[in-house]
């Protein structure tokens, strides 16, 4: 027992060794980016003195250069030139805080980044101390306003003069987001008093989140960006004091066909990018628009997101910020008519990139420009910079004190850029082996300690505990494979099958001996496969076929009134279950009371499920409840309900408890205690999981009662250890992907994340996002103590789970550290070892361990 | 025990018992393995039948890609005249020992004096209508359960129900038409199938073999190779031919006269 204790202790610590060397955190460089006039001579004039950044969040290039686009004004400005339209690369994680990092700080936000968005409070995650462009235009004395996604005031506290920060709460709000940003424009567009107007809609994305790209509420939603986009550009035309105005039109991120974001599919990395002012009608006689794109999302010249911030430096005559990885887009350096203009434009820029490049791959060179240095066959990507960066010393060098002609250096400048910023951005190098192999060594270790502990169990060489070696064995080899990390969903629902058919005959062999129940258990095992391919129908998940027809869109949520007949099934059969296991300690003159109190518990839920939905899906609830009940339900408070569930979700919890240690009736005092104290809590904890999954998910829960029914009818008395773990494994991986999960960032659902929470707080909001995207598993958890607690052994369970934890931990690692230079690191394998992390800490550690000791703690009190 | 057959067979269990109500009269005494005809023809054609079926299917693999339905449906006549040929050639008809039931399958509550089967009573005209007989018996009633049994281990519902039932059509020839031929309607002999009860021979082996085939051939097909042969039914059919190749070899080798142990 003491090596498994240590082998689960070890697991945290191989976690979070790894992950530190996986995720490293990257330096920054601190402080502000000053021009030093002395050293690199005069700063380009500027040509603008106010921007206006207009982000509209997930604006997909073809939305606005398109041919279906709704931004027909805006195509009217690229076709006469006033528009400089372009595809601006987002690189993975394509989520909204990241990509705002990007556009303001210029560098490639790190993966840590993903957990800290959903973590926004984070102080390491403000950029309030970071060098970014709107710290440069404070430096210089300017006024900031910011109007839409609170993300800016997260990101930027207490940098604003005047803001209104909308929060992205409920995606089914189309217009009250937007509507709350467009208001301020007519009074900031007569205010003289702001040198930067930060604009952020989130509306397009909450349509694309909704009902994807294609929805028919798109393309008005478009025309009225592009409405706002004319009445700047009308107000820049014809008011003196906004008369050298910049206006960028950009998108965070793009998104995939399904409407969603966060990897790296061409929709998803491609956001469209506007410079607009009519001064660039001097320098560009327009382009076609709309247009097809060259292939993809490609539409004219390709940048990179981070682009945006040497760009709006330059033309607003800032020093470049310090972390920035992008390139001065060339197509705006003719603004400026003195091409000495435009080699100290990408001097600034080359300057800045080289502090950068020096720290993370020093060489004497950078210092001696002078010294001997061999580039006849440059090796390392170091390597490659120090000799772009000697080409560009020697030709200064030989331009003997005076300036070198445009033409000569411009090119050795932009490709001196390039290369850094490719190989800057590509993390590769920045993996830190040390910390990986010791995780690794650690996860081992786990492994083997467990190996050792549990011998007995594992090497007994039954069907059970060789169907679970297989299970390990193959997950372990699939992690290597990344289309089976995207699938992941047809391993789980692949082996449950396996297991139940085995399970089915196992069971088959015991009757056929004693003769007896062969019918029932056929029975049981058909229905447990009917209720498992229900399951499996209910949601499309993975990435290959995301967004095609299932049971939810194809026949749920067009019948609204059975999607709340099952979900007031299933809270009636929660509340009933609840019912009867209280009932068994209650004289029967109180059983009708008692029922009333567990319906206190379900009744209390379900109308906080009706009225959150009433807010996050609105057309599954108002064919329901007609248009008055639609007004009562959203009059009720959402926090104040959700307390009242989870209070009394506690108050059930500690009565059932209470009931079990001190109301036992004499009769029973003696009869083993368990099964039933951890049914009652089985229920109580329904109704919570379900408090926290949407409403079209909720009949799900019914299905997995069932089937854990006909589990337990199946498994019998004498099931063993094994039986259960592989059972609770099997179960929870299959709930967790049934429930629309995946292993991308993408599908991580942040709707019930506030349930009950007013302020902010990062615990809390944490706990919650765990819970309601985990809560399958949770469920099944729970359900496998169920099963346990009739059979009191504990240790096979803890050593099989532990193993299984242990096992594919050290699988995933292993397949990220051998395949971290690959193409899909990013945007599969490193999603995947964050699930992972959240698989093995919160699921096994904090749900299954706090199971396995209440069970403990049951068997002690009795 | 060997792992293969401990740890994966399950559809083999669903769909023959599931059409017999009652409990099984028979004593769970253990019976004894098919045996094979006992001529020399049969010896030489129990292993060159395995090869014929596969040259047979593995011909027409790039058509079964490339138009599943059609291929499959028009392999299922070949398949069943190729089984027809085994069944009468190497295996024993149902009752073979008490010549009166050659032909009639009936229920028969003394089991063990199959194994001295094999004097090839009735000759191979006789032997033929019985054969006819339970691959009409199979296809009939094994396909749909097979259907039904593909489904719930998560074949499509809404699209491709005829590869499907082509599938499980071949499946129930090549696994469960020599069950029939060899037990008959014997409901005892069944439950032994299906409890997994019975020793393992070349008819038992090739049927637990096909049905863990066909769940293994599910495992390439989310893969990203972008392979036509991915598609539904391919890889299952596929599975289920080697797997039953596999295990008719095994049972009728190896692994003769085992039990299989699922403790
Ligand atoms: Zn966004
Ligand atoms: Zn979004």
């Amino acid at each position: 027992m003491a090596t498994l204790v240590i082998a689960n202790l070890l697991i945290p610590a191989a976690v979070l060794t790894f992950a530190a060397g996986f995720f490293p955190y990257k330096p920054f460089l601190p402080g502000l980016a000053e021009h030093d006039v002395s050293e690199r001579g005069e700063m380009p004039p500027a040509q603008f003195d106010k921007v206006i950044l207009m982000v509209v969040d997930a604006l997909r290039s073809d939305f606005v250069f398109g041919k279906s686009s709704g931004f027909k004004f805006t195509q009217s400005l690229i076709a006469n030139g006033a528009a400089l339209p372009f595809t601006a690369h987002a690189t993975s994680p394509t989520v909204t805080m990241p990509r705002v990092k990007a556009i303001t700080t210029g560098s490639i936000p790190s993966f840590l980044d993903v957990i800290l968005n959903f973590a926004e409070s984070d102080t390491t995650s403000t950029l309030a101390y970071q060098d970014t462009w709107l710290a440069q235009i404070k430096a210089k004395g300017g006024n900031l306003v910011m109007h839409g996604d609170d993300t800016w005031l997260k990101l930027f506290p207490e940098t604003f003069y005047r803001a209104d920060g909308t929060t992205s709460f409920f995606v089914s709000d189309f217009t009250e987001v937007d509507n709350n940003v467009t208001r301020h424009v007519p009074d900031e567009l007569r205010a003289n008093d702001w040198n930067a107007l930060i604009m952020h809609y989130l509306g397009l994305d909450h349509i694309g989140h909704k009902a994807g790209p294609l929805s028919p509420n798109m393309i008005p939603k478009q025309q009225e960006m592009d409405g706002i986009v004319q009445q700047i550009f009308e107000a820049i035309e014809n008011d003196p004091h906004l008369q050298s105005t910049l206006l960028v039109l950009c998108g965070d991120h793009g998104m995939t066909d399904g409407g969603n974001h966060g990897g790296s599919a061409p929709g998803e990395t491609s956001p469209a990018l506007v410079f607009i002012s009519p001064k660039f009608k001097s320098i560009s006689t327009g382009l076609d628009s709309p247009v097809e794109p060259h292939q993809d999302f490609d539409f004219y010249t390709k940048v990179e997101q981070s682009d945006i911030v040497p760009t709006i430096a330059g033309l607003l005559g800032l020093p470049v910020s310090l972390n920035n990885l992008g390139v001065f887009i060339s197509e705006l350096l003719p603004l400026w008519k003195n091409e000495r203009h435009h080699v100290l434009l990408l001097l600034n820029n080359v300057w800045q990139m080289h502090t950068l490049v020096k720290t993370a791959f020093p060489h004497e060179a950078y210092e001696h420009p002078y010294s001997q240095l061999d580039c006849s066959d440059p090796s390392s990507s170091g390597m490659k910079l120090v000799c772009k960066w000697r080409r560009i010393t020697d030709i200064i060098r030989v331009s003997d004190g005076r300036e070198p002609a445009p033409p000569v250096i411009l090119p050795a400048l932009i490709d001196f850029c390039k290369s850094a910023q490719e190989i800057m951005s590509s993390t590769a190098s920045n993996y830190n082996m040390a910390y990986l192999l010791s995780g690794i060594a650690l996860a081992f270790l786990s492994v083997a300690l467990t190996t050792t502990s549990a011998r007995s169990i594992i090497f007994r060489l039954n069907a059970a505990s060789l169907y679970f070696g297989l299970v390990l064995v193959l997950y372990g080899i699939l992690m290597f494979a990344s289309s089976y990390v995207e699938e992941e969903h047809h391993f789980w629902y692949w082996t449950t099958c396996g297991w139940i058919a085995l399970l089915c005959l196992q069971t088959l062999l015991g009757s056929y001996i004693k003769r007896e129940g062969i019918s029932k258990t056929i029975f049981k095992a058909a229905a447990l496969l009917l209720f498992h391919r229900l399951v499996r129908a209910w949601n499309q998940t993975g990435q290959k076929h995301s967004g095609e027809p299932d049971f939810v869109t194809s026949f749920l949520l067009p019948n609204p009134h059975t999607v709340w007949i099952l979900v007031g099934v299933t809270y009636f059969m929660l509340s009933l279950s609840l019912g009867s296991h209280l009932c068994r300690h209650i004289p029967p003159t109180y059983h009708v009371l008692t029922h009333i109190a567990a319906a206190g518990i379900a009744i209390p839920a379900f109308i906080f499920k009706l009225s959150f939905t009433a807010r996050d899906a609105p057309e599954i609830v108002r064919p329901v409840v007609g248009e008055s009940g639609m007004r009562v339900l959203e009059g009720l408070s959402l926090v104040l309900i959700a307390r009242a569930v989870f209070l009394l979700c506690a108050l059930g919890t500690v009565w059932v408890i209470s009931l079990e240690v001190w109301g036992r009736s004499p009769a029973k005092r003696n009869a083993p205690r368990g099964v039933e104290l951890f049914d009652a809590l089985h229920a109580i904890l329904s109704i919570f999981l379900i408090t926290q999954t949407r409403a079209h998910n909720v009949p799900l829960f019914l299905l997995f009662s069932l089937q854990f029914l006909c589990l337990r009818d199946a498994l019998g008395l004498q099931s063993t250890q094994t039986q259960i773990t592989i059972s609770t494994l099997l179960f929870a991986h299959t709930s967790f992907f049934a429930l629309g999960n995946t292993n991308a960032i993408s599908s991580i659902d942040l709707s019930n994340a506030y349930n009950g929470v007013a302020g902010y707080d990062v615990g809390v909001v944490g706990l919650l996002v765990f819970l309601s995207n985990w809560s399958g598993p949770v469920w099944w958890a729970w359900g496998g103590i169920c099963l346990l607690a009739s059979q009191g052994a504990l240790f096979g369970y803890l050593a099989l789970q532990t193993l299984f934890i242990a096992g594919s931990l050290l699988a995933i690692m292993v397949a990220c550290t051998a395949l971290r230079t690959h193409l899909f690191i990013w945007t599969v394998f490193s999603p995947k070892y964050l699930y992972a992390m959240a698989w093995s800490l919160g699921w096994h550690l904090l749900v299954c361990c706090y199971g396995l000791g209440a069970i403990w703690w049951a068997m002690g009190v009795s | 025990m060997n792992r293969h057959a401990l740890i994966t067979e399950k559809k083999g269990a669903g769909p023959e018992k599931s059409d017999q109500k009652a409990p099984p009269s028979p004593a769970p005494s253990p019976s004894a393995p098919i045996t094979t005809l006992d001529s020399g023809l049969a010896r030489i054609y129990t292993h060159l039948h395995p090869l014929l079926v596969l040259s047979l299917f593995f011909f027409r693999f790039q058509a079964t890609v490339e138009d599943p339905v059609t291929t499959l449906t028009n392999g299922l006549a070949p398949l069943g005249i190729l089984q027809i040929i085994y069944v009468v050639l190497c295996l024993p008809a149902t009752g073979s020992s008490t010549p009166s039931s050659a032909a009639k399958p009936t229920p028969k509550p003394s089991r063990g004096k199959k194994t001295q089967a094999g004097k090839g009573d009735g000759g191979v005209a006789g032997r033929t209508v019985p054969a006819m007989l339970s691959h009409l018996l199979t296809t009939l009633l094994a396909t749909p359960l097979l259907t039904i049994i593909l489904i719930l281990f998560g074949a499509p519902v809404t699209s491709k129900l005829w590869e499907t039932l082509l599938c499980a059509a071949h499946m129930s020839a090549l696994a469960i038409m020599p069950l029939v031929y060899v037990h008959g309607v014997d409901e005892g002999r069944w439950w032994e199938v299906a409890s997994l009860m019975s020793p393992v021979d070349e008819v038992f082996g090739a049927a637990i073999g096909t049905m863990v085939g066909a769940w293994a051939g599910a495992v390439p097909i989310p893969l990203d190779w972008d392979r036509e042969w991915q598609k539904w039914p391919v890889t299952i059919v596929t599975g289920a031919y080697m797997g039953w190749a596999v295990g008719k070899l095994l049972g009728g080798t190896l692994l003769r006269g085992k039990r299989i142990d699922l403790g």
